[in-house]
């Protein structure tokens, strides 16, 4: 990762947690909406699982260490997150792509409820969780509409593009002469 | 769909044990306590600075729903330029954070206690499981972890975590938080564990314990609760009795998380007074 990319992605970092804290969860409070994890998805599905899961575990063990809650639940959540829309990512639709983010942030967040209740706060987080899955999933689509050009316009700029690994392929097969 | 590379592989599975190293660590004994708190102190500063610009845009939003209901004068303007339609909100925020800062008054004079008023900046963060506010008061305003945040009637919570600017209030109504409770009808002690935006369900030490759609429920009794006694937790909305003749209530609570705005830290120990008495319920109805 070069000195730019990380820069970028500390600031993104920062900013997705000021805005979830500020604006975000005060507006939305009843459904667990989650800034944050889409801006994982999001950088997840541009530039593969790589930037994805690296993005996902440093975001969420930023939040982590900011909250109330054992560190490592949102980290692992989100390493999982970026690792799965990473493998789903590949040339989809700007539609595809919502659909595939709204979907893996509520299987995020339902899996950080799960693990909550069973490491720190009872029963109570993951009926939350649970409860909330389909309206997180609808208003996670509806953040992804926004940040997701976004990001796809960011990180397709030359100075922000990833490096792409050099992929040699070799067909192997009967030679018809 | 990609394929995962064999590096890719290794670096998912280090980062997965990372994460899990990092909970076992926290689990086993706060040895995350320093970064936890430096982390905590570092955002409170940057949500105060947030918030200082976002706080008007977020106010207005959240006004937009009562401003044509409730003030026909504010329907009429809201047709005017976009401009006057935000001055109109902030003179709203204004009046109700007048009446919020009357009524802690009024909570700290009837209960003799020392009320640090403190607006919210910031809920969270995370992905929503943390049922926390940054208040924008700190140990310079003598707050101190443990105390007791109300919004002048109701209970809000306790503070979590406080640096020298800033604290982390555990709301009330927290899915992990119990508080210590009394059904002010009955006089029923009991533990009312929070459920979210659901309020909380109040379960009586005495599982016989007869309670009724309506009763007042606040903390204590005192000396046995965490929380300062007699701050209203809500009101009994509906009973259930299980199989095995058990009593359990749900409760909506008093306060709202989503409407709070400026808050009252109780600062317990800044004065040697009596705890405060357990709030009457028809002089909190004429309240």
């Amino acid at each position: 990762m070069n000195r730019v990319r990380f820069i970028a992605a500390l600031a993104v970092m920062i900013t997705g947690l000021l805005l979830q804290a500020t604006m975000v969860a005060p507006l939305a409070i009843a459904v667990p909406l989650s800034l944050p994890a889409v801006l994982v998805a999001a950088v997840a599905l541009v530039d593969g699982p790589s930037a994805g899961m690296a993005f996902g575990f440093s975001l969420g063990l930023i939040a982590d260490l900011g909250s109330s809650h054992p560190a490592g639940v949102l980290a692992l959540s989100w390493l999982g997150l970026g690792l799965l829309c990473g493998l789903a990512g590949d040339r989809r639709t700007l539609l595809g792509q919502i659909v595939v983010t709204a979907l893996s942030c509520t299987l995020a967040s339902l899996f950080a409820g799960l693990l909550l209740a069973v490491v720190h706060a009872g029963g109570a987080t993951a009926w939350l969780a649970i409860r909330g899955g389909v309206p997180a999933g609808v208003g996670d689509a509806l953040l992804a509409l926004v940040v997701l050009p976004l990001a796809r316009a960011l990180l397709r700029t030359p100075t922000l593009r990833a490096r792409q690994p050099l992929v040699a392929e070799l067909e192997l097969g009967t030679s018809r002469g | 769909m990609r394929r995962l590379t064999r590096r890719q592989r290794v670096a998912a599975i280090v980062l997965a044990t990372l994460a899990l190293g990092f909970l076992t660590l926290d689990l086993g004994g706060g040895g995350l306590r320093s970064a936890h708190s430096g982390v905590r102190g570092a955002l409170g500063s940057l949500y105060r600075g947030t918030d200082a610009v976002l706080g008007p845009a977020r106010h207005f939003i959240q006004g937009l729903p009562s401003a044509g209901t409730s003030h026909s004068r504010i329907a009429a303007l809201r047709h005017e330029n976009a401009l006057l339609r935000g001055r109109v909100a902030a003179a709203e925020a204004d009046r109700t954070a007048h009446a919020q800062l009357a009524r802690l008054q009024l909570a700290a004079t009837s209960g003799r206690y020392r009320i640090v008023p403190a607006r919210v900046i910031a809920l969270g963060p995370g992905g929503g499981f943390d049922w926390t506010l940054t208040l924008d008061a700190g140990t310079s305003s003598g707050i101190r972890v443990d105390q007791t945040v109300t919004d002048g009637a109701g209970l809000v919570g306790r503070v979590l975590h406080a640096d020298a600017s800033s604290c982390v209030v555990l709301l009330a109504a927290d899915p992990g938080a119990g508080v210590g409770v009394r059904d002010l009808r009955t006089g029923q002690v009991g533990v009312a564990t929070g459920r979210g935006t659901a309020g909380f369900t109040f379960v009586p030490l005495d599982p016989n314990a007869v309670l009724r759609v309506g009763d007042p429920v606040a903390t204590g009794p005192a000396g046995s609760t965490s929380f300062v006694a007699g701050l209203a937790v809500g009101t009994v909305s509906s009973v259930r009795t299980s199989a095995d003749g058990t009593t359990s209530a749900t409760v909506r609570a008093a306060v709202a998380p989503s409407t709070l705005d400026l808050v009252g830290v109780i600062l317990l120990g800044g004065q040697t007074l009596p705890p405060r008495p357990a709030l009457n319920p028809s002089a909190q109805a004429q309240r």
